[in-house]
């Protein structure tokens, strides 16, 4: 298997759980508004939906971290990084994922195991509401998320080895980003002109990349 | 040991800045920085290293983010945000609202900050709203002539409004942070939020009253409202006014028979619809007033009866007593609302008395392109801010609010919902994970003594409030150069936090300050992004230099803002009292 298939198949591991995770989202927007209608309309209170709520959020944000990571997506700042060149970024990354990712993750992974199975072991039911839902499986997302994150890491760290060696960084999955908006709006427009419209579309996700290194990338010089 | 345990929480906070500076995923550094420290300050040395306490504090913290019930409204109103965003067309809003103030001074300066501000009630995206105003109002500003500096300036600075218009995410960030009421929140970031968006405009105005030069009028064509063939026709069989006009053929719909209305043969239902549209004006109008009445004057009195009914279980000859409760409304608030009120109707009946066919035509551009977006936010805003329900419940409502107008618009496909979703997943995880990290680090923090260290020095310094409030706020102000919001509120905000009590300042003032403040971070050169995203899009001959010196004014006026929310802190905090209570 080549590097770039193992660093492709990870990257589809992580976004797949991720993709299908994100739609919990729907879940919880139907969730909360049928338990709207019920409450206010119907005046029929639900006492779970706090909990069941609250998982499909918990386990929505976990899941997807593995996926966000792939995406490059963790906020991070990219005030000096984005200026740098290439190699000395993944030097940087490389040694931080050692000092910092690994310890954290594997400490998350740990001790949400160990979480988990005291949960399982005494068969937990939530607190929050007398004869609460079971929340062992809810406990449970915490070492399977870290698991993906840690996974998920080591293709990170991979990847800062290859740019090391090539001066250049790996690609990843292509997948949906914020600035893509800007196509969206534009190809609806009425009342923007052809050429500009085009060149602003094929532009965008250049103008964001040199918007974050804040002109210190080079070529945005006045 | 060689150094003491508050030293090691503040060689914490250092290494969290340095490291944060060599841009490293911040979530996964606060995780590493936490465990490492909090391994030492666990340390005992009669357990085996893997029974350490720092794993259970970890995973308590991680398990907190997960039920934490403020941060659940976040992918709520992100969802929101992001079909709000692939629903609502942004040009042709701006179409819209331009025209409508064509006689305006710098119309299109005008408009653009309009849309910016409504805009930045959907969605919290500073690069994507910046670009595609520099695209759509950017380029028809420099081609009327307006100067380079205003138009970059207006753009800039209405792009970084997002963040703080209800309901952005940064506020319920900071109000999971600090513990306070995502509600009373919004209610206090309201009146800064559009004061400061008045502000602006203020200043657009005036400049561009005392020197027309910057801002040349659009010539005559560019304004002129395309008044479609049919509505013409129309006034000619029934009358130049087109309210008289349509409620006539409502009456006798066969005179208008073989006229086609928008492309389609004439039907009564058409004639119904459009009326509608004539009548949108009166309806908000009404409708505002008659919200405002009825939560003054009725709901508050209701709820007063409802207590003393409680009080007297015996019923009987309380009646009497019980019906002059009315002290909860004062004189003031009727004298002003009937100003108010007789204003807005004369306003009404001239506007229906002038109803000429492009004025119709421009309600009605108005109504389809503004009002979606418009009634939505306003809905949901009302619902939270009248209490009726709680921040996550109208989230979740508005987030359903949100696709059913966008799927009746015929806006939203497949593709795009996967795309908000997947949107949504990505940045919910972003912002939740830094909160998990945070939560690590600072509960570390703590126990190592760092905060409490910290606490004492600034103690020590023996500073007025006032000296607080300027040396915090000028902190964040400079944080908020290199750093995103998401680290700011999350990783430094809560270092202020206890300080505040010794001060007695209030926390939702001092948030909203800082809400406000970053806006002015976000707007001051060399480090602000928004001018970069303009610059991307402008034409060559704009230099970046045009553009940071256009928004300088906007930094400034940014500041008055917060020396007046400071100098009057009624303005933040009155709404929330009023909604609420002390």
């Amino acid at each position: 298997m080549t590097v770039e298939k193992f660093l492709h198949t990870v990257d589809g591991i992580s976004t797949w759980v991720g993709k299908a995770c994100a739609w919990l989202i729907i879940g919880l927007m139907l969730l909360v508004c049928a338990e709207v209608f019920k409450r206010y309309i119907l005046n029929m209170p639900t006492a779970w939906i706090f909990d069941a709520s609250n998982m499909f959020y918990g386990t929505l944000f976990m899941m997807c971290g593995a996926y966000t990571l792939a995406q490059n997506a963790h906020v991070r700042g990219d005030f000096l990084y984005s200026s740098m060149r290439p190699r000395t970024q993944a030097t940087l990354d490389l040694i931080l994922y050692f000092v910092f990712f690994i310890p954290g993750i594997a400490a998350l992974v740990y001790a949400g195991t160990d979480y988990a199975m005291d949960s399982w072991r005494i068969a937990e039911h939530s607190n929050v509401t007398a004869d609460g839902p079971p929340v062992y499986h809810f406990k449970t997302v915490i070492p399977i998320a870290g698991a993906l994150v840690l996974l998920q890491g080591v293709a990170e760290i991979v990847r800062c080895v290859v740019c090391l060696k090539t001066g250049e960084w790996p690609s990843r999955l292509k997948d949906v980003s914020e600035i893509d908006v800007v196509e969206e709006q534009l190809a609806h427009s009425e009342h923007v002109d052809d050429e500009t419209r085009k060149a602003a579309i094929e532009r965008a996700h250049k103008i964001d990349e040199e918007a974050r290194q804040r002109g210190m990338g080079g070529d945005l010089q006045t | 040991m060689i150094i003491s345990e508050p030293m090691l929480g503040l060689l914490m906070l250092v290494l969290i800045v340095v490291v944060i500076m060599m841009g490293f995923a911040t979530a996964f550094t606060l995780m590493g920085l936490g465990i490492f420290f909090g391994y030492i300050a666990f340390f005992n040395p009669a357990e085996h290293w893997w029974q350490n306490r720092v794993f259970d504090l970890m995973v308590h913290r991680a398990y907190g983010a997960m039920t934490n019930d403020v941060l659940i409204s976040i992918p709520l109103f992100v969802l929101m945000g992001y079909v709000m965003e692939r629903g609502a067309l942004v040009d042709k809003m701006f179409y819209s609202i331009q025209l409508a103030f064509r006689r305006v001074p710098a119309s299109l300066a005008v408009a653009t900050l309009i849309v910016c501000t409504f805009w930045g009630i959907a969605s919290g995206l500073v690069g994507a709203v910046v670009v595609l105003m520099g695209v759509i109002a950017f380029n028809p500003m420099l081609r009327a002539g307006y100067d380079v500096k205003l138009a970059a300036g207006v753009i800039t600075a209405g792009g970084t409004l997002g963040i703080l218009i209800p309901p952005s995410v940064m506020i319920i960030v900071y109000a999971a942070v600090a513990g306070q009421s995502v509600v009373k929140l919004y209610a206090a970031a309201m009146f800064p939020g559009f004061f400061l968006s008045f502000l602006y405009l203020v200043y657009i105005v005036g400049w561009a009253m005392i020197n027309p030069k910057i801002a040349p009028r659009l010539p005559e064509e560019q304004t002129r409202i395309p008044v479609p063939p049919w509505i013409t026709r129309f006034q000619e069989i029934f009358s130049r006014n087109m309210f008289i006009a349509l409620l006539k053929s409502l009456a006798s719909p066969s005179k208008a028979r073989g006229l086609e209305i928008d492309g389609k043969p004439m039907t009564y239902w058409a004639l119904v619809r459009n009326f509608l549209i004539s009548l949108v004006p009166f309806l908000l109008t009404g409708g505002t007033l008659a919200l405002v009445w009825w939560y003054v004057v009725i709901h508050q009195q209701a709820g007063v009866e409802e207590v003393i009914e409680g009080l007297q279980p015996l019923g009987g000859a309380a009646r009497e007593t019980a019906a002059p409760v009315d002290k909860g409304t004062p004189f003031q608030f009727f004298l002003w609302f009937g100003i108010i009120a007789v204003l807005c109707a004369a306003w009404m009946l001239r506007s229906y008395w002038r109803m000429t066919g492009d004025r119709f035509q421009l309600v009605k551009l108005l109504t389809t392109s503004v009002a979606p977006l418009g009634i939505l936010t306003v809905l949901v805003l009302a619902v939270i801010l009248f209490g009726i329900t709680t921040a996550t419940e109208s989230a979740a409502v508005g987030a359903a609010g949100a696709f059913i107008l966008a799927f009746h618009a015929r806006t939203l496909d497949w593709k795009r919902t996967k795309e908000a979703v997947f949107l949504t997943a990505k940045t919910t995880a972003m912002v939740c994970w830094l909160f998990v990290g945070s939560a690590i680090f600072s509960a570390v923090f703590a126990i190592l003594g760092g905060q409490a260290l910290i606490e004492q020095w600034v103690l020590s310094l023996n500073m007025s409030p006032i000296q607080f409030m300027i040396l915090s706020q000028a902190i964040i102000f400079v944080l908020g150069w290199p750093l995103e919001w998401t680290e700011i509120i999350i990783i430094f905000v809560p270092i202020f936090l206890p300080l505040l009590k010794h001060f007695s300042i209030d926390p939702v003032l001092w948030g909203v300050l800082v809400f406000v403040n970053l806006q002015a971070a976000f707007l001051s050169p060399p480090v602000a992004m928004s001018a970069f995203y303009l610059k991307g899009v402008a034409p060559k001959h704009v230099t970046l230099n045009q553009i940071f010196a256009g928004m300088m004014p906007y930094m400034l006026i940014v500041i008055v803002c917060m020396v007046f929310m400071y100098i009057w802190p009624g303005m933040t905090l009155w709404l929330p009292t009023y909604l609420y209570g002390g």
